[in-house]
């Protein structure tokens, strides 16, 4: 049974202007209670639960490589004590290229982390500014040596295109510049200007210019024309690995399992399904951690679990904020919705385990339209997006949800 | 006698004014001054019951309210205000409002002077007689010139200057002058009570529980409770179950006589067999004549009204039917388009009608429609000299069935301060407009009394032309407001049918024909029509999976061609724990919003889009 567990660092020492996520620049003085509230948030779940086994682990952010490398072994000690966790466990931690000295990333592959995701970004340093980025290319470059040296053998790096004022060739000078470096694993995002932050507001106000969709979608082509040349495998709309070699924590969210999240405003999910945990009555639920760092560490904090898992239990446990109980339209149609980001797909009879019920049977219209529209394909018992349509996979998405509203 | 009042003590009337110049302040002043409401009792335009006349500040449905009222020598008389419609779509409605009454109070802005529907009303208040009170409203207003005003009446109509009453409705003050001069000047009804009777019905409205009322002025005779009475015109019998004044909410009264105004309780299911400008009589020993003056109202515009996904076509039926209850100018009939679906050919008075409709529909029956690009009524005459009239472009015969088509043609008449004399020109002359005349409105005198800061000071000129309808129907307005920074205004009346040299113009979207989008236009402007037509439409159409090609073809010719590019790249970049519900919310959204788009083909097209004529630019 797949169990993930996510740490969220809600610290940045800088805030870029194109991050809509729960994180905070100078709010540094929280961090020794923010540090104690998660270690008992992750303590008090491992006890309700019993002490299960995690398949996964991920400190994500914000900045976790900017919390001092004790704090991250305080965090990694609640995890060994309170949870089942076997020496391979992927334990991902997100780094930011300027923190990552050659002495710092060994102090932290000593804790038990064994694979970095660098926020490379971009491999020009106009755009590095432009992003708001503290570090440069250089720094980057270095970093990813650094982390070879320090031990790490699982390397992933983030890269954005679709910038304001990015031509072609800056993007393939990036993906050149990303394959040279012989990560393991590159996710590659197109930039979404999310409501609410600077750079939006930038471009509505016509400060910067507006992101030709046609161009990014020719940046698109190109990433995944250029990493299949060098040996990469997409698994995912943004994601490469050599084989073998994919987030096995980020597998979790696309497959729609089950996963904890912990820390200031993260999301955790007990999916639905048989045998996940029967004390649950309902489809499966998620839920919410409070999403200010100062409340979140009073309610953290105080916490002690106990008792039977139910949805009201759930409601008013810990930092929890807001839980949403899951009918199975929408577990199915958000089973879809995931799965098909994956280029394997979905597995028609792991469905049928899960739900009772076929694919096709479940959505007969969005099926049969994207089979006739040429968005998607069956590949002996899996469905998923055809090569050529991927890049337009909302347009199945969204069938699969409609179909799933009724 | 067994009306309240004896008619000598009874004043009727009307109050006639441009849209704006404060019609319906001046009746709630005058409400509350003769005490007919109290100030409690009191809210903006009392007169307009619908929201929407409220929020847009005009008149509809015309009202009516029995004032009591102190004459300065003591004495009581009855003030009957009937409230009339202030819009072009309504002239017919307007028309009769004026039959019922004696005299009208004619309202100039004093800030603005004499707009185009000034003129129009006071030629209509003069084509019945009625005696005109002129006054000038507004004159609190800072930059208020009243010398220039009522100088500028003076020249047009030919008043006395001290004939012109000087108010503000709204502080009130000459407000009580006006009411004595209504007494003074405007002459009480005839005293016809002996003659059989003769009411005209001046509106009439659907009430549930006593069916049809019929608004009315009783001319000739008298009626009460329990009378049978004769719809002269429909020829439709009712039994009289209430009748009743406005005081100003409904109050029953044991009868009406000649010369009072009134309501008349028939408990008949339709305001169709009621019409607005028919004769009341009496079933039996009823007149013999009716009054002048009863014309059907034919509607000028047509439109589509479909119903989008959630909507369904018998609930639309049955809100027509609800509306039509209490509009007996709304035509429609079921109509079936390929793009479409099953929907309504509506037939209005005009495009305000038009709109007043859709909105009702919208918002009193929560409806989400399509409706279609209006059209007017064309007459075709075949070949074989039968006489056809089509109203949705795509029932224009074949061209070598037809000998000709006939279009509706308008006297337009526009009101405005000379330097924009030339746009307003240009604009007629870019909508097939020919010219009849120009004139000065303002004497040199009333020039020379206008002052430096007023905008309008400039002379104004009434420009006379002839135009097709269909011109005047898409923005003609807008156009005229926007050419002249809001100054000028307008007015016109039906004329007749011209023939012109017409055809079709149809819009092909993904090759498949859209009938909704089709249009009659004049040969000469298809082309550009067209191109501007397949241009908006490129930018209300959203980009699909595959290019959608949109032309634009007059017969089998192709004579224009835009195209819709394929979507590229949708899909969200990232994806991870947290996003799920947020995406999958999105998602639902988006999924909503694509259930009111319609499909033509495989293409998903907007509502928007089938307005698109009144988008595109010219």
């Amino acid at each position: 049974m797949t169990l993930g567990l996510y740490v969220h660092v809600p610290f940045c020492e800088t805030k870029c202007p194109y991050c809509d996520f729960n994180t905070y620049a100078a709010i540094e003085s929280l961090m020794p209670g923010y540090v104690d509230a998660v270690a008992n948030e992750i303590t008090q779940w491992g006890a309700w639960l019993k002490h299960p086994a995690l398949t996964s682990l991920f400190f994500g952010g914000g900045t976790p490589s900017y919390l001092p490398t004790r704090d991250i072994a305080k965090l990694m000690r609640a995890i060994y004590a309170a949870y089942d966790l076997p020496s391979d466990t992927e334990v991902t931690l997100e780094a930011n290229p300027g923190d990552c000295s050659r002495e710092r990333l060994q102090a932290i592959r000593r804790t038990g982390v064994n694979r970095l995701s660098i926020g490379v970004q971009s491999f020009d340093d106009n755009e590095l500014r432009l992003l708001g980025r503290r570090h440069s290319v250089d720094q980057a470059i270095a970093a990813v040596r650094s982390a070879r040296v320090a031990g790490f053998d699982n390397l992933s790096i983030d890269l954005m295109f679709g910038l304001p004022y990015q031509f072609a060739a800056s993007w393939a000078h990036s993906l050149e510049e990303a394959v040279a470096l012989e990560v393991e694993h590159i996710s590659a995002y197109a930039l979404t200007l999310e409501g609410g932050t600077p750079m939006e507001a930038d471009v509505a106000g016509g400060h910067l210019p507006e992101i030709d969709p046609d161009i990014a979608a020719e940046m698109y082509n190109m990433t995944c024309e250029t990493l299949a040349a060098a040996g990469y495998e997409q698994y995912e709309i943004s994601n490469w690995s050599k084989p073998g070699l994919q987030s096995i924590h980020n597998l979790t969210y696309w497959r729609n399992e089950s996963w904890l999240g912990v820390g200031p405003g993260a999301h955790g999910t007990i999916a639905h399904g048989p045998g996940a945990f029967s004390a649950l009555p309902e489809q499966g639920v998620r839920f919410v951690d409070i999403k200010p760092p100062r409340a979140y560490i009073e309610r953290a904090m105080a916490w002690r679990s106990g008792g039977a898992l139910t949805a009201d239990t759930l409601a008013g446990a810990g930092a929890i904020d807001t839980i949403e109980l899951t009918t199975q339209a929408i577990a199915m149609g958000e089973t879809m919705m995931m799965g098909l980001r994956l280029n394997v797909g979905v597995s028609d009879a792991s469905f049928r385990q899960r739900f009772g019920v076929g694919i096709a049977d479940a959505f007969p219209n969005a099926v049969n339209d994207c089979l006739k529209d040429g968005l998607l394909e069956w590949v002996g018992e899996r469905l998923r997006l055809t090569d050529d349509l991927r890049p337009l996979g909302n347009e199945a998405f969204g069938r699969f949800i409609a179909e799933a509203m009724g | 006698m067994i009306g309240e009042m004896d008619p000598r003590r009874i004043r009727n009337f009307c109050i006639i004014a441009h849209i704006d110049h404060g019609k319906s302040t001046l009746a709630d002043r005058m409400l509350e001054i003769t005490g007919t409401v109290t100030p409690r009792e009191m809210q903006e335009q009392l007169l307009d019951s619908l929201d929407i006349e409220r929020e847009r500040g005009i008149t509809i449905k015309a009202q009516a309210v029995r004032m009591p009222f102190i004459y300065s020598d003591g004495n009581d008389y009855e003030l009957n205000l009937i409230d009339t419609p202030g819009h072009v779509d309504f002239t017919y409605e307007v028309s009769r409002s004026l039959a019922a009454c004696e005299g009208a109070i004619l309202i100039v802005d004093a800030t603005q002077g004499i707009q185009a529907q000034t003129l129009a009303n006071v030629y209509l208040a003069m084509e019945h007689d009625l005696e005109i009170i002129p006054i000038v409203n507004k004159i609190d207003l800072p930059s208020a010139d009243v010398p220039r005003v009522i100088a500028e009446m003076t020249a047009a109509f030919g008043f006395e200057a001290d004939e012109v009453l000087a108010v503000s409705a709204k502080d009130g003050s000459g407000v009580i002058d006006l009411l004595n001069a209504v007494v003074d000047r405007v002459p009480a009804p005839k005293d016809n009570h002996d003659l059989p009777l003769r009411a005209l019905i001046f509106d009439s409205k659907y009430d549930t529980y006593k069916g049809v009322l019929a608004y009315v002025r009783v001319i000739d005779g008298s009626v009460t409770s329990n009378d049978r009475i004769r719809m002269m015109a429909t020829d439709t019998q009712a039994e009289v179950l209430e009748v009743g004044a406005f005081k100003p909410t409904m109050m029953k009264v044991p009868g009406l006589d000649a010369g009072e105004v009134g309501y008349i309780a028939t408990g008949l299911k339709s305001v169709g067999e009621c019409r607005v400008g028919d004769t009341i009589t009496l079933a039996r020993n009823g007149a013999t004549d009716s009054l002048p003056g009863y014309g059907e109202q034919k509607p000028m515009v047509f439109a589509g009204l479909y119903p989008t996904e959630g909507v369904d076509f018998h609930e639309l039926r049955e809100a027509l039917e609800r509306l039509q209850m209490n509009d007996a100018s709304l035509v429609y009939q079921p109509e079936n388009s390929a793009a479409l679906g099953p929907g309504f050919r509506c037939g209005f008075l005009g495009l305000l009608h038009m709109e007043i409709v859709q909105e009702r529909l919208e918002r009193e029956y929560d409806m989400d429609l399509v409706v279609t690009a209006p059209s007017v009524v064309y007459r075709v005459v075949m070949a074989d000299a039968s006489v056809i009239e089509v109203s949705r472009p795509t029932d224009l015969p074949n061209p070598s069935l037809l000998d000709q088509i006939e279009e509706p043609w308008l006297d337009v008449s526009v009101l405005t301060p000379s330097r924009f004399v030339g746009p307003m020109m240009e604009l007629i002359n870019a909508r097939r407009g020919v010219f009849k005349r120009t004139e000065y409105l303002d004497s040199s005198g009333a020039r020379a009394a206008g002052t430096e800061s007023m905008p309008s000071s400039d002379p104004r000129v009434v420009i006379e032309a002839q135009l097709p309808m269909a011109e005047v129907l898409v923005d003609f307005y807008d156009q005229i407001k926007t050419r002249s920074k809001g100054y000028a205004s307008l007015d016109y009346t039906f004329t007749g049918f011209y023939p012109a040299a017409l055809v079709r113009l149809d819009i092909l979207v993904a090759g498949q024909l859209v009938d909704a989008l089709s249009l009659i236009t004049h040969k000469d402007r298809a082309y550009y029509q067209g191109k501007a037509l397949v241009a908006a439409l490129r930018k209300l159409i959203p980009r699909q999976m595959f290019e959608v090609p949109i032309q634009a073809a007059v017969g089998s010719n192709i004579i224009a061609r835009e195209t819709v590019h394929a979507m590229r790249k949708n899909v969200l970049a990232k994806c991870y724990g947290g996003d799920i519900s947020r995406k999958r919310k999105l998602l639902e959204k988006q999924a909503e919003g694509k259930k009111r788009m319609k499909r033509i083909g495989r293409v998903e097209v907007p509502q928007e889009a089938f307005l698109a004529i009144l988008k595109m630019e010219r």
